[in-house]
């Protein structure tokens, strides 16, 4: 027998981040999700993540909508799990507790007390309450009906009237869940519009050349996942008793309220109370299934008098009750993010608004997606971060001529190496030679925080916009395995398919316009790391070697680094170093 | 008649425990405050006609009952009397005392009291109608703390003082030989057990087949076995269906839906008595302040609902007390009347009180704070649950009251106190201290590692906590395996 248990899917460690925007959901109540199957699609800083589902199960209530603000933990939505578990009849059986029996054996006194409650539990047995969960997972037999579901464009950004470019599906197609219907031209780049169920595809609302905005029809597709029947609906309506016996003395009214009756009346067959009575795993409890913050009534009032989400604030007291400092401590740090975040970060006066139009024609534009979340990023960074940036060349005559001297067997091995994954390999082992530019501030500036590991930020260029990968351990691959992988990586940035986690934990980073063009540029620092390293175009250049000038192929490096964490000296023997290593990959070996 | 005029920046309507404290709490903070009061008197139901003149008499009652129940240690007094009226006198003393008081606290903080029924006539004024004349009083923001009244049983004989509500039943007017209590709620128990002390054979009817219906059962049987002992009868699950004025008495019919009455002799009797005490609950004075012309919705039972900032759906105009909702208990409507108070200085405060202690002030007290265990059961909460019998308290002994009991409701798995109840004398004392653990955030061990001092009724929540932790040593529990 399958167990339905209602869970709260919160939502899980998402790093950082903090009251991140939803920007779209990608489930209806009643859809049947699988494990892994993605629920919701957070914005953070730097890209979207979607939020996979810990369990498979049905969906039976969401919680947040689209454009609230969610932290870790926050509530996504209610989940109706199926576990195959028959052992144990529900995770909150609705008898009395054990403690019960073994709290009042006492002589005199315990006669009393637990007699009168004990008949309460003879009406709430698990089995009885069965017939009326309507459990999808039991009528999985033959009673499952396909249920028309509507598909709507999602939050797509800003953009309106967006052209339908391509329609990817026919009517009766079969499609899995995120099997893309149709394509969009948006500002840059083409869009696909996925599907948010599985099933046939039974009609299809839009063609080629339409204009789409968020919310518009795109599909109906018949879908397999059972839609909550009207039965489920009255079961939990019934169980619940939402009005407690207000005014229970009185005695005027000769009917009485069926309200009134389950809770302090123990009969065993009232027709009026539901039958089986509510069971723990039905009961929705809006107070309870959000833990309640461990905090003194006047520490929640201190905090209601700041706006403090008790349940963001981490306790440092006794059992992880909440003290006055740690509300501070949490005040100072919004305060730190914010004043970051908050476009005139230095007091500036803000760049005064000018009417273009005055001097010409002008068209407006929203800003891509991409750049719309990192140019806040980006700024942060830019004022936060003494940046100074330093140049240095590398001769990598040789290392290209030992570069396309293994092209053609890489390739066999399906591999394109390229210069970047030498650089990269270079930079690695460069980072291990001079960890502070591995490092980043400690919280209060006082401290610094040398990592162990070595991830590398690879910026890539996507049609919509600069993305940054992270290369894994860097230090422990070898140059064909980061190729692959950077390859990996960089395609699947292009098609919008990374990962959070794919673009986050990064410790240095590396952002090539060697393939475009440039003698030199002064890349911003990917704070809170310690240094990006801009590469520029290689030119085959004249290079005096002490007798004559030869051509030499010349690499420029353009390190960009933190003065709080390093300074010149250093960034001048890391680039020689790296320098060094790239003139003679030979050195890649010591 | 006369007509004036007022601004002022906070009104409050009602002067009740609520009302007043919101008008003080104002005065306070700097705001200029008018406060209306129907009645001469400051206090409202509270003091003049509720929980202070009741617990004025019950405290008499225990006194006589104590005196009594010396008999069985042999002390004997030789002869009590009961002189009525310097009764009634001493107690309305007590109010007049404390309503006197009031008033000067109000002069005090030049609180402004104008005496008169208020009704709203739009969303920034009310007009206060008295013998004296009316006066409109123009305000910035409202805290409408009209409070509630007594239910009223239908097709009562009217104006017949046989046939009381609790106002004139504290009164005091007569000691009934005969008394039948319509109602065992709270205030239907504690004035049945003032008038079965003062010589009354009381009856008492309730229509829910339990008394303090809502309560969790094991806490009321001590008091009904108590009760049972002392009153002529208890009659639950019995509809009164009559109720007729006679020469000789008040004539009353019962119809009881108790299968086993009912089996006897169909359930349906009557009796004569020769006092009515009709105690079915209050009913919430939202419809009777005009609270339509300031646009403030109302509810059909006559509740004003309240965000946490007790405002109302005018965000102006805040309701407190009985009027913003259950439970209808004083203490609730001073913290409500502080935060709205507060809220109108411009302080970011709200109502956010994890456990609201409810107490019957009978014999024995029957309190009650946060979850209960009916409760937890109907929303599908789980709870460790840890009883403390009083048997084997020393000191509930000392005082020859072993029928008492402390029940404590814990998070599963050690985790906090989420609501207790308490049963025996001073259980309204007792739950105090629950009611703190549980806004602290206190677990079992927090509670069972706490020095009570011994010997007192205190201790027997240290014990139930002892009991969660599996620490007690005052009693032998079987090892939990």
């Amino acid at each position: 027998m399958s167990d339905p248990k209602e869970v709260l899917v919160p939502v899980p460690d998402i790093g950082d981040f903090d009251a991140v925007p939803v920007i779209e959901i990608l489930v209806g109540v009643g859809d049947r999700v699988r494990k892994e199957d993605l629920l919701v699609t957070l914005e953070s800083d730097k890209t979207t993540m979607d939020i996979p589902s810990p369990a498979a199960g049905v969906v039976r209530e969401i919680a947040v909508a689209v454009g609230d603000r969610v932290s870790q933990g926050s509530p996504l939505l209610h989940l109706m799990e199926e576990v195959d578990d028959d052992s144990k009849p529900s995770a909150t059986p609705p008898t009395s507790p054990p403690s019960s029996e073994t709290a009042s054996p006492s002589p005199e006194g315990a006669d009393d007390s637990p007699l009168e409650t004990e008949p309460e539990s003879l009406s709430a047995s698990p089995d009885e309450s069965m017939p009326m969960t309507s459990d999808p997972t039991t009528s999985a037999g033959g009673s499952e009906s396909p249920a028309l579901v509507e598909v709507f464009i999602p939050n797509i950004g800003e953009f309106s009237d967006v052209p339908v470019i391509d329609v990817l599906v026919r009517v009766g197609d079969e499609i899995a869940i995120e099997d893309p219907l149709i394509t969009l031209e948006s500002d840059k780049s083409a869009m696909d519009i996925p599907s948010t169920v599985a099933g046939t595809i039974a009609e299809i609302a839009v063609q080629s050349g339409d204009r789409v905005s968020e919310g518009a029809l795109v599909a109906t597709v018949e879908s397999l996942a059972p839609s909550a029947t009207p039965g489920g609906e009255r079961a939990q309506a019934g169980a619940v008793d939402p009005s407690p016996a207000a005014d229970s003395n009185a005695s005027i009214d000769p009917k009485p309220p069926a309200s009134s009756a389950p809770v302090s009346t123990p009969t065993l067959d009232d027709p009026r109370a539901p039958r089986g009575s509510p069971t723990a795993s039905l009961a929705p409890e809006p107070e309870r299934t959000h833990p309640l913050s461990h905090a003194t009534p006047a520490m929640r009032r201190f905090a209601r008098e700041l706006g403090v989400d008790l349940l963001a604030v981490k306790g440092t007291g006794r059992k992880g009750r909440i003290l006055r400092e740690d509300i501070n401590i949490f005040v100072k740090d919004a305060l730190a993010k914010t004043s970051a975040s908050s476009p005139p970060a230095v007091g500036l006066a803000p760049i005064p608004e000018v009417d273009f139009a005055k001097f010409g024609e002008i068209e407006t534009r929203p800003l891509a997606r991409i750049k719309r979340i990192s140019g806040p990023h980006l700024h942060r960074s830019w004022v936060n971060v003494p940046h100074v940036t330093s140049h240095e060349e590398a001769d990598i005559t040789e290392l290209e001529a030992f570069r396309q001297s293994i092209k053609t067997e890489a390739k066999a091995q399906g591999i394109r190496i390229t210069l970047l994954a030498f650089i990269t390999h270079a930079v690695a082992r460069a980072l291990k030679e001079y960890p502070n530019f591995n490092a980043s501030l400690g919280p209060g500036g006082d401290t610094l925080v040398l990592k162990k590991y070595v991830h590398i930020g690879i910026a890539v260029d996507t049609p919509g916009g600069l993305m940054v990968p992270v290369l894994r351990d860097a230090d422990r691959k070898g140059i064909y395995e980061i190729a692959k992988e950077m390859a990996s990586l960089g395609e699947r940035a292009r098609e919008g398919a990374l990962k959070p986690d794919e673009m986050r934990g990064g410790t240095f980073s590396i952002s090539s316009l060697g393939g475009i063009g440039g003698t030199a540029f002064t890349p911003i620092i990917n704070a809170p790391e310690a240094a990006i390293l801009g590469l520029s175009r290689t030119r085959m250049r004249p290079i005096w070697d002490g007798e004559a000038f030869r051509p030499r192929l010349m690499l420029p490096l353009d390190l960009s680094w933190d003065h709080r964490i390093v300074d010149g000296a250093e960034a001048a023997r890391f680039l020689a170093h790296l320098s060094a290593s790239l003139n003679d990959v030979r050195r890649l070996l010591l | 008649m006369s007509a004036s005029s007022i601004e002022t920046q906070v009104l409050v309507l009602g002067a009740g425990p609520g009302g007043y404290t919101a008008a003080f709490r104002a005065a306070d903070l700097g705001l200029r405050t008018v406060l209306v009061e129907r009645y001469p008197t400051l206090g409202g139901v509270c003091l003049n006609v509720g929980c202070i003149p009741s617990k004025a008499l019950l405290h008499t009652a225990e006194v006589i009952d104590g005196a009594r129940e010396l008999g069985e240690r042999g002390v004997a007094f030789e002869s009590m009397s009961i002189d009525r009226e310097r009764l009634s006198k001493w107690k309305d003393k007590v109010v007049a005392g404390l309503t006197r008081g009031l008033s000067g606290l109000a002069k005090q903080r030049k609180v402004q009291v104008v005496h008169g029924n208020g009704r709203f006539v739009d969303p920034h004024r009310l007009v206060v109608e008295s013998e004296r004349g009316s006066v409109e009083i123009a305000f910035e923001r409202a805290i409408i703390a009209a409070g509630s009244r007594p239910a009223l049983l239908p097709g009562l004989p009217e104006d017949d003082p046989r046939v009381m509500d609790s106002t004139k039943a504290l009164a005091l007017d007569d000691i009934p030989s005969r008394l039948l209590v319509v109602g065992g709620g709270i205030i239907g128990l504690e004035m049945a057990t003032v008038y079965a002390a003062l010589g009354s054979w009381v009856s008492v009817v309730e229509w829910q087949d339990g008394l303090l219906p809502g309560t969790d059962r094991d806490l009321v049987k001590p008091l009904e076995d108590r009760l049972r002992k002392r009153l002529e009868s208890i009659r639950l699950a019995t509809k009164t269906t009559e109720v007729v004025a006679e020469k000789e008495g008040i004539r009353v019919a019962f119809q009881s839906s108790n299968e086993a009455a009912a089996s006897g002799g169909g359930g349906a009797d009557e009796a004569l008595f020769d006092r009515v005490l009709v105690a079915i609950g209050r009913r919430p004075n939202g419809h009777l302040i005009g609270a339509q012309a300031a646009g403030v919705k109302v509810d059909e039972r006559g509740f004003i609902p309240v965000d946490d900032g007790q405002r109302t759906n005018i965000p102006h105009i805040h309701a407190i007390g009985d009027i913003a909702g259950e439970p209808m208990l004083a203490h609730k409507a001073t913290h409500e009347g502080k935060t709205a108070a507060e809220i109108c200085a411009g302080h970011k405060v709200g109502m956010d009180a994890r456990a609201i202690p409810s107490v019957a002030y009978t014999d024995p007290e029957v309190a009650w704070t946060g979850l209960g265990e009916g409760e937890a059961k109907a929303k599908g909460i789980e709870v460790e649950k840890a009883v403390f019998p009083w048997a084997a308290s020393g000191r509930a002994l000392g005082i020859g009251r072993k029928e008492g009991f402390t029940k404590l409701l814990f998070e599963p798995g050690g985790g906090r106190l989420l609501g207790a109840g308490i049963v025996g004398p001073h259980a309204g004392d007792l739950i105090a201290q629950a009611t703190l653990a549980i806004e602290m955030g206190a677990d079992a061990q927090d509670i069972a590692l706490t020095i009570h001092p011994h010997p007192t009724l205190s201790e027997t929540l240290n014990f139930a906590a002892e009991i969660a932790e599996g620490t007690i040593t005052d009693l032998y529990l079987p090892r939990r395996t």
